[in-house]
C-alpha cells in the first residue's frame, strides 16, 4: 500500500468509529498529536499534586490530612499510568520528565496558580476535579484505545476525588462565617482559571485531534456541560460567582457565559510557562527529580559492580 | 528498564485479567510497582507481571480469518426448537395413525 492508501484506510477506520492500538499503523501527525496530548495530561497529574501538597499542612483534622494524602497519591498514580501509555508512542520517560522540568512541555493552566488556605483544597477537589472529570469522561470514547483503558481507572478514582472535594466544600458551607468565607475566597480567585481550563472555542476545521476523534467534544461543549452541572450547585449553597458571571438562559435552560465576558489575557503567560507559580513549581519538581536520582540508579545498576 | 504487562485476579473464582503495564528494571520491582498502581484499593487479591517481550500475539486481527459459517458453534445455530418439536410430534402421530 502507498502512504496515501494507508492514510485513506486509517481515516476511513476512524470515521467508522474504529479504534487505534499502539502497534497499529498511524500517520505521524496522529502519533505526535496523541503523544503530546497524553504527555500533557500526565504532566498535569504530576504537577497537580504540588498545589495540593502545599495545602496539606492546613488540613483541619488528621482524617482530612490522610484523605488528601491518599488523593495526592492517586494523582501521582495517574501520571504513572499515563506516562506508561505515552512511552509506547515512542518518547522515553526520561525525555518527558526532562522536557517538563525544563519548561519545554505543558501542563494544565490551573496548576500554575498559588494556593492560600484550606478553602483551596475544597475548591480544587470539587470544582477543578469536577472540570477535569467532565473532560476525561468525554475522552473515554477517544479513538486511541490504550488511552481509554487507563482513563477507565482514572475516571473511577476522579469520581471519588469529586466526592472528597464536595464533602470538604459542604463542611465549609455549613460552618462558621469564616469557613464560608474560605470557600468564597477560593472561588473568587479560581473561577476565571476554571473557565480557561476548557480552552478557547475549538476550531474543528483545524483541530486534528478532533478530526481524528482523539478528542470527542469541543472545548465549548465541555465548558457548557461543566456550567450546567456545577453553577446551580454553587448558587444553592449561597456562594457568589465572580466574573465571568454565568446567567440562566430561560429558553434553552442552559447556564451561559458570553464569549466577550471571558478575559483570556491571564492565560497568555501560562501558555509560555510563565504563570504566577510556574517557575517555582517546576524548580521544585526538578529538585525532587535530581534528589531522587540515587533511587533510580540503585534500581537500574547492580550494587558493587 | 523493561515494560511489564500486569494481570490481576479479582477473586479465586475469576480469571487473571490484563489491567495495565509498568516500566521496571526487574520482575521484583515490577511487582512492587504494579501493586502500588493497581491494588491500592484492594481491587484484587493477586497479581502477575510478565515481560512484554515474552508475550506472543497475532500480528493482525485473528478473528478476520474465521470467514466460514461457524454458526454450529453457537446456541444461535440451533433455533426454532418449538417448530421443530411440533414437526416431530406431528410425524410421530402420523406414523401412529398409519
Amino acid at each position: 500500500m502507498t502512504y496515501d492508501e494507508k492514510l485513506q484506510a486509517f481515516n476511513d477506520h476512524i470515521a467508522a468509529g474504529g479504534k487505534v492500538e499502539a502497534e497499529d499503523w498511524m500517520p505521524d501527525d496522529y502519533r505526535k498529536g496523541v503523544l503530546k496530548f497524553i504527555e500533557m495530561h500526565a504532566n498535569s497529574e504530576i504537577m497537580g499534586a504540588l498545589p495540593e501538597r502545599e495545602v496539606l499542612p492546613s488540613a483541619p483534622t488528621l482524617k482530612r490530612k490522610m484523605s488528601l494524602c491518599a488523593k495526592i497519591q492517586d494523582e501521582v498514580g495517574h501520571a504513572q499510568l499515563l506516562y506508561r501509555v505515552a512511552e509506547d508512542l515512542g518518547k522515553p520517560r526520561d525525555a518527558m520528565v526532562s522536557d517538563l522540568v525544563n519548561g519545554r512541555s505543558k501542563f494544565h493552566n490551573v496548576f500554575h496558580y498559588p494556593v492560600r488556605h484550606w478553602g483551596d483544597a475544597a475548591l480544587i477537589g470539587w470544582l477543578i476535579d469536577g472540570a477535569a472529570l467532565v473532560t476525561q469522561a468525554s475522552l473515554r470514547d477517544s479513538s486511541y484505545a490504550p488511552y481509554t483503558r487507563v482513563l477507565k481507572r482514572i475516571c473511577a478514582e476522579e469520581q471519588l476525588h469529586l466526592r472528597h472535594g464536595e464533602d470538604i466544600t459542604l463542611e465549609l458551607a455549613s460552618g462558621s462565617e469564616h469557613q464560608r468565607w474560605m470557600f468564597q475566597d477560593a472561588l473568587d480567585r479560581w473561577w476565571l482559571a476554571i473557565i480557561h481550563f476548557f480552552g478557547p472555542r475549538s476550531n474543528p476545521e483545524k483541530d486534528l485531534l478532533l478530526r481524528w476523534k482523539v478528542k470527542t467534544e469541543t472545548n465549548e461543549n465541555l465548558r457548557q456541560e461543566f456550567l450546567d452541572r456545577y453553577v446551580p450547585k454553587i448558587l444553592e449553597l449561597g456562594f457568589t460567582i465572580p466574573a465571568p458571571v454565568p446567567y440562566l438562559d430561560e429558553a434553552s435552560g442552559h447556564w451561559l457565559i458570553n464569549d466577550e465576558d471571558i478575559d483570556w489575557e491571564p492565560l497568555e503567560g501560562i501558555k509560555r510557562n510563565d504563570g504566577p507559580e510556574t517557575a517555582r513549581r517546576l524548580a521544585q519538581r526538578k529538585a525532587m527529580y535530581d534528589d531522587h536520582r540515587w533511587v533510580r540508579d540503585a534500581m537500574t545498576e547492580p550494587v558493587g559492580v | 528498564m523493561e515494560v511489564y504487562e500486569v494481570f490481576r485476579r479479582a477473586g479465586h473464582k475469576d480469571p487473571y485479567e490484563h489491567c495495565g503495564a509498568v516500566t521496571a528494571p526487574d520482575p521484583e520491582m515490577a511487582l512492587m510497582m504494579a501493586k502500588e498502581c493497581f491494588l491500592r484499593r484492594g481491587e484484587g487479591e493477586h497479581l502477575w507481571v510478565a515481560r512484554r517481550s515474552d508475550i506472543h500475539a497475532f500480528s493482525g486481527d485473528p478473528a478476520i480469518d474465521i470467514v466460514a459459517d461457524k454458526s454450529y458453534r453457537h446456541p444461535s445455530g440451533y433455533r426454532d426448537v418449538v417448530a421443530k418439536r411440533e414437526r416431530a410430534i406431528a410425524r410421530a402421530r402420523e406414523l401412529e395413525a398409519s
